[in-house]
């Protein structure tokens, strides 16, 4: 999978890089808005990862141009803003996604995923992993054949697993796919969810979900 | 606004009408005085009448003939005039037939006045020397009071009529006396933060009106450099602050991934993720709060029924105070559509269930209440916990502020509750905290206008 990378701090891009190198995408690294143009002129990439604060110019104008020239390679954008309407206006223009700074390599991973997947995959209503079987349009889930009592919100947060199986989902990406807000996140809400879905599908030495420690959990 | 043009409308009546009853009282003055003025003149034509029909050598006719010589004069004009010679010594030798026996009062010192007769009513006095003689002549007065009467009625009927008109005049001229000023109170009000660099139209007229439109205009400018600053300011900090804790971040997640390292160093990087993203939330809070004083936070306002908002929230509430072993009730009432961002009023909510479940005791209740009183949404929150006294009430709502009697506070950054004031704050609302009359601890009132 090959990405763009533009970003003009030095030290952030290399860790981004090596990061994602390290995942096996091939990484291209740009550090102003020409060489990033020179770049997509040159080849063209299963994602872009923006930030927005570039030496030559906004981001945005960038993604904007890009946008209105036909570009149409998913974008990610990397911001420090985040207010809502910084949100809004990145996704108006075209972005993708927009991650908020400070963000986990796995959140950025995860989402570049989604991002390729949503461009490829066809929608199913149905999803399996495992032993766990849900029904997109019924909004049933089972689990050993035998039907989940589960409540929306469980039903929301296991949909988000089972959307993304065995990939680490940040608790921000959670809480705004459940939510469609990260103010949640300053609660232990969504924790207490997990536990209550955990109870009603793990038993004793086997585990379902996967706690990752500063970044969120993985249905495994 | 309403008010001054009001004001200048009936100022304006006022002022026309006051001028129109001077005008008035003077013309019925000056018109008065003229139409007595025409009554003497009758009366001394009258006279004159007499004189002449005496002839010079009155002195030498006997009474009884000039007796006779004025009736055969007078006889004729009887209903104008009322006619009386009085001899020197007293007496009287001639009194016109219409007077009956009455007599014509005499004013020692003017020789016109008005005066009133039994009977006949009032009327207009001339008093003619006809040596040795006095003539005496009233003519009546009820024309000049007709007319009078006629003047005081038209007068009137103007007044009336000049009272409307005037009202109406001062009302269109307060109207476009103050068009421009509603023009700098419209451009004022649509000025927010997302326009903030519209102006209020200056007009090319230098007149007291451009000058407020100026002064408004300069006011905006300074608004508009302090906002921008602390945009900028905001931006700047939030992108100095995070680019590095996302090094921070991303570094300690490498070492946890690494294979090499120890479990304690492990550890401290797991601590270090934890703490970044604590540090995180600090600093959106913070931000959030900046933003808000400069009043440069966008609320998503839409019209939102509540008793959906509520029961939406209810669902989490239920769930988190279950789990720390608190129980959460909603009561509410009447539901209705108003306009509020249901992101933040969330967010206010879930702060203060926060606090509400950590302040709680074992088992303790946690009552949420919605209503609706004067036109306002009020919200209570109240818990079961040890409640605060009243000078912390006072304070609660501040920035960074910890209760040393409070244990649980410490887990919190000390920013939500200041949070949850700047949310209700922008949304004109106001939130106040109490000792909870129904439980025995902290009830948080909100009311917000419809």
């Amino acid at each position: 999978m090959k990405v763009l990378i533009v970003e003009d701090q030095l030290k952030l891009g290399q860790v981004i890089k090596q990061g994602l190198s390290e995942s096996r995408y091939t990484v291209s690294w740009a550090r102003t808005c020409a060489e990033a143009s020179d770049f997509l002129s040159e080849s063209s990439f299963d994602a872009i990862v923006l930030d927005l604060g570039l030496p030559d110019g906004d981001g945005l104008d960038l993604l904007r141009k890009w946008r209105q020239s036909g570009l149409t390679e998913p974008v990610v954008i990397l911001s420090a803003r985040d207010t809502v309407d910084d949100r809004i206006r990145g996704l108006d223009i075209g972005a993708d996604d927009y991650l908020p700074k400070p963000f986990s390599l796995e959140e950025l991973q995860a989402r570049i995923r989604s991002l390729v997947r949503r461009q490829s995959t066809i929608k199913t209503t149905q999803l399996r992993h495992g032993e766990i079987e849900i029904d997109l349009l019924g909004h049933t889930a089972k689990f050993k054949d035998q039907l989940l009592d589960l409540t929306n919100r469980e039903y929301a947060l296991l949909e988000v697993f089972m959307q993304n199986p065995g990939r680490i989902l940040s608790r921000t990406l959670i809480a705004e796919k459940i939510w469609s807000s990260h103010f949640d996140v300053d609660t232990n809400l969504l924790d207490v969810y997990m536990s209550r879905l955990r109870s009603k599908l793990e038993t004793p030495g086997q585990a379902i979900f996967k706690t990752v420690r500063g970044v969120g959990y993985q249905l495994i | 606004m309403r008010t001054i043009g009001a004001r200048i409308a009936i100022w304006y009546a006022l002022a026309a009408i006051l001028s129109l009853i001077g005008l008035s009282i003077g013309g019925y003055i000056l018109l008065e005085r003229h139409l007595f003025d025409g009554l003497d003149l009758l009366n001394e034509s009258e006279f004159q009448q007499i004189s002449a029909r005496l002839g010079p050598e009155y002195q030498n006719i006997s009474e009884p003939f000039i007796e006779t010589r004025i009736r055969e004069t007078t006889e004729l004009a009887s209903t104008l005039f009322y006619i009386e010679i009085l001899k020197p010594e007293g007496g009287i030798i001639f009194r016109s037939s219409n007077l009956k026996s009455l007599q014509i009062p005499v004013d020692a010192e003017l020789s016109k006045f008005n005066a009133l007769i039994d009977e006949i009513g009032e009327v207009r006095v001339a008093t003619f020397p006809m040596l040795p003689f006095r003539t005496i002549i009233a003519t009546p007065l009820q024309p000049v009071r007709n007319v009078m009467q006629s003047y005081v009625k038209v007068c009137a009927a103007l007044l009336m009529g000049m009272l409307i008109t005037s009202l109406v005049i001062g009302l269109v001229i307060s109207r476009m006396l103050l068009t421009p000023i509603r023009n700098i109170r419209d451009t004022a009000n649509r000025i927010r933060f997302d326009n903030l660099s519209e102006r209020i139209q200056v007009n090319k007229a230098e007149d007291e009106v451009t000058d407020l439109a100026l002064l408004l205009n300069q006011m905006f400018d300074r608004i508009e450099a302090s906002f921008n600053q602390v945009n900028r300011f905001t931006a700047e900090a939030s992108h100095e602050l995070k680019t590095p804790l996302t090094l921070i971040r991303l570094h300690a997640e490498s070492m946890v991934r690494d294979e090499h390292i120890s479990n304690k160093n492990r550890e401290t990087a797991q601590n270090l993720i934890e703490e970044v993203d604590r540090l995180t939330r600090i600093i959106e809070n913070l931000l959030f709060l900046s933003r808000a004083d400069a009043q440069a936070v966008s609320l998503d306002l839409q019209a939102n029924s509540i008793n959906a908002f509520l029961e939406n929230f209810k669902q989490d509430a239920v769930v988190l105070a279950e789990h720390s072993g608190k129980t959460f009730e909603l009561e509410k009432f009447e539901s209705r559509e108003i306009c509020f961002d249901p992101k933040s009023m969330r967010q206010v909510l879930l702060n203060l269930l926060t606090n509400a479940i950590q302040a709680s005791p074992e088992n303790g209740k946690i009552l949420l209440k919605s209503f609706f009183v004067d036109d306002k949404w009020h919200l209570t929150m109240e818990d079961q916990g040890a409640g605060l006294t009243s000078a912390q009430c006072e304070k609660v709502f501040g920035r960074f502020v910890r209760f040393s009697n409070l244990k649980h506070q410490s887990q919190g950054s000390g920013l939500g509750l200041a949070i949850c004031s700047s949310i209700v704050q922008l949304h004109n609302g106001n939130i106040h905290a109490i000792n909870s009359d129904l439980y025995s601890g902290l009830k948080i009132e909100i009311a917000i206008p419809i």
